[in-house]
């Protein structure tokens, strides 16, 4: 119970100074005509496509799929928290301390997180009835903890990778853009999940936001409960997966570090 | 001449140290992916060569405001601007030999995303090849004058640094690289038709048809015009930065 409280007293503290890294960053106003117009421009850019190809049912399947990706996306961006503390020169410290600290880094970018489930929801609820998507109430509002779910599933993900860069912090830019835009392309966002070989298919529902895409198109175009049911513990699962990966890897990554050094200070 | 190619030898060696430098050379190629697999999967094979070009101006547009973007910034921050602005040699011909250097570097995101159009089974054909080449040569002139803008104003504007962070989708939509400006709203087009991607990536299509190119000379014209108008605001912006930090001794701190 001790241990608990401490875990939860340093995850709090990682929460409060990763929050304030972020408003550090952003002000209200670069947040609306920055961060908001860039994620709506995304979203938009992708349902255009379903214009061009004159299709009502193709604009909403972008619109839907690309609103979503962004709480993925988001969290991966998680991931430059990670590497954010050895550029501080605050890793050693980190590591000097008795907390684990896959507690801090799993914490320490939940922010970016809760504002890409946050920001997709905004995009799939202000675009949405401008694309002439209908939204049924009140089955929808199940699409907010849906959202929530697949944000968590990437932010673990992307806590599993934060590990495995740990060494490379120079790296970290290229596998962040590269990995969401890897999503973007794998885990049914464009395309239904049923257009991929069944060896990818299998690939992408081991991915994070896949399962709960799927769901929250089920809710959205009205599925059966047993399909939003099966797809969110599909998702529900991945996230527990890639979790398990993240705490039981982090460590081995980091004291790789040690060993050899590479965990500097301000490299 | 030897400033500007001291600068793109710089800048060769900052690829090599810095993997973000060469980000748009791994997504350039899934972007190409996206794009094929919902062309294909529309059945709407005649769009590919829509898919092959969006991707280039991806690359192109990252190039121009990630590496180009903050070329003078990051000079600052590693506290060498002193020494470039204080060397007997051009300040501004070393910067644009960095920022032609990225951009032409961005021309194998063309390659890259053409393989991908392949492996999908599509060969992308050029129907117009002089136009096409000509809209491609001014395209990087323009993506070069528009990244010598984007230094300059990142320095003379700490916010927009904040904002740089944001400036692609908004200008993919805006620039019609991928969905034509004909199919945006009625009231975003004038904004559209200031943008050089634009008119640059209504060219590069037309170039793939086999249907004649109208007013190609007007259209090719307007891709140099607002390239030189970004180079302009580029150059009068670095005149501005050098003048008032030499008065004020803040070269290294503004």
């Amino acid at each position: 119970m001790k241990n608990l409280t401490a875990t939860a007293r340093v995850a709090w503290y990682a929460i409060v100074s990763g929050a304030n890294d972020y408003w550090a960053i952003f002000t209200l106003k670069s947040w609306i005509f920055g961060w908001c117009v860039r994620m709506i421009s995304q979203v938009s850019f992708f349902a255009l496509i379903g214009k061009l190809l004159q299709s009502d049912a193709q604009t909403q399947f972008f619109l839907i799929g690309n609103a979503v990706v962004v709480a993925a996306q988001a969290a991966l961006f998680a991931m430059n928290m990670t590497t954010a503390e050895r550029g501080n020169g605050t890793l050693s410290l980190l590591l000097a301390s008795p907390s684990r600290p896959v507690v801090v880094f799993a914490a320490r970018g939940v922010y970016v997180m809760a504002d890409g489930v946050f920001s997709a929801l905004l995009g799939l609820f202000i675009l949405g009835p401008a694309f002439g998507l209908h939204f049924p109430f009140p089955r929808v509002l199940l699409v907010i903890p849906l959202t929530l779910l697949v944000g968590l599933s990437a932010y673990a993900f992307s806590t599993f990778l934060a590990g495995v860069i740990i060494k490379r912090r120079e790296t970290t830019g290229l596998i962040v853009n590269s990995t969401y835009v890897t999503l973007m392309a794998l885990c049914g966002v464009n395309v239904p999940v049923s257009f991929y070989p069944s060896w990818l298919a299998w690939i992408s529902r081991c991915l994070p936001l896949t399962n709960g895409l799927e769901a929250i198109r089920d809710v959205v175009k009205g599925g059966a409960w047993s399909s939003v049911g099966a797809h969110a513990g599909a998702e529900l699962l991945v996230l527990s997966v890639w979790l398990s990966l993240a705490l039981a890897t982090f460590g081995i990554f980091m004291r790789a570090g040690q060993r050899d050094g590479s965990l500097d200070y301000a490299s | 001449m030897r400033a500007f190619l001291a600068g793109a030898r710089i800048q060769l060696s900052f690829f090599r140290a810095y993997p973000d430098a060469l980000i748009p050379f791994f997504t350039a190629p899934m972007f190409s992916v996206i794009f094929q697999m919902i062309f294909k999967h529309a059945g709407r094979q005649d769009l590919t060569g829509y898919a092959a070009v969006a991707p280039v101006f991806i690359a192109l547009w990252w190039m121009a405001l990630f590496n180009s973007g903050w070329t003078i910034t990051i000079e600052r921050w590693n506290g060498t601007i002193e020494m470039l602005v204080a060397a007997p040699s051009s300040f501004a011909a070393v910067i644009f030999g960095r920022i032609t250097t990225t951009t032409l570097a961005g021309v194998v995101s063309f390659g890259e995303t053409w393989i991908v159009a392949r492996l999908f089974g599509t060969t992308i054909h050029i129907e117009h090849g002089w136009a096409f080449l000509a809209t491609i040569v001014v395209t990087l002139a323009a993506m070069a004058g528009t990244a010598l803008a984007m230094a300059s104003l990142f320095v003379l504007a700490r916010n927009a640094v904040t904002f740089s962070n944001s400036a692609s989708f908004p200008f993919y939509v805006l620039g019609g690289i991928l969905v034509p400006v004909s199919l945006l709203p009625h009231w975003v087009r004038p904004i559209s038709s200031i943008v050089f991607l634009s008119w640059s990536a209504d060219l590069l299509r037309a170039g793939l048809r086999s249907t004649p190119i109208h007013d190609f000379g007007f259209r090719l014209g307007m891709v140099g015009f607002l390239g030189a108008c970004g180079l302009g605001v580029g150059a009068w912006a670095m005149h501005v930065i050098l003048r008032r930090v030499r008065g004020t001794g803040e070269l290294g701190t503004t």
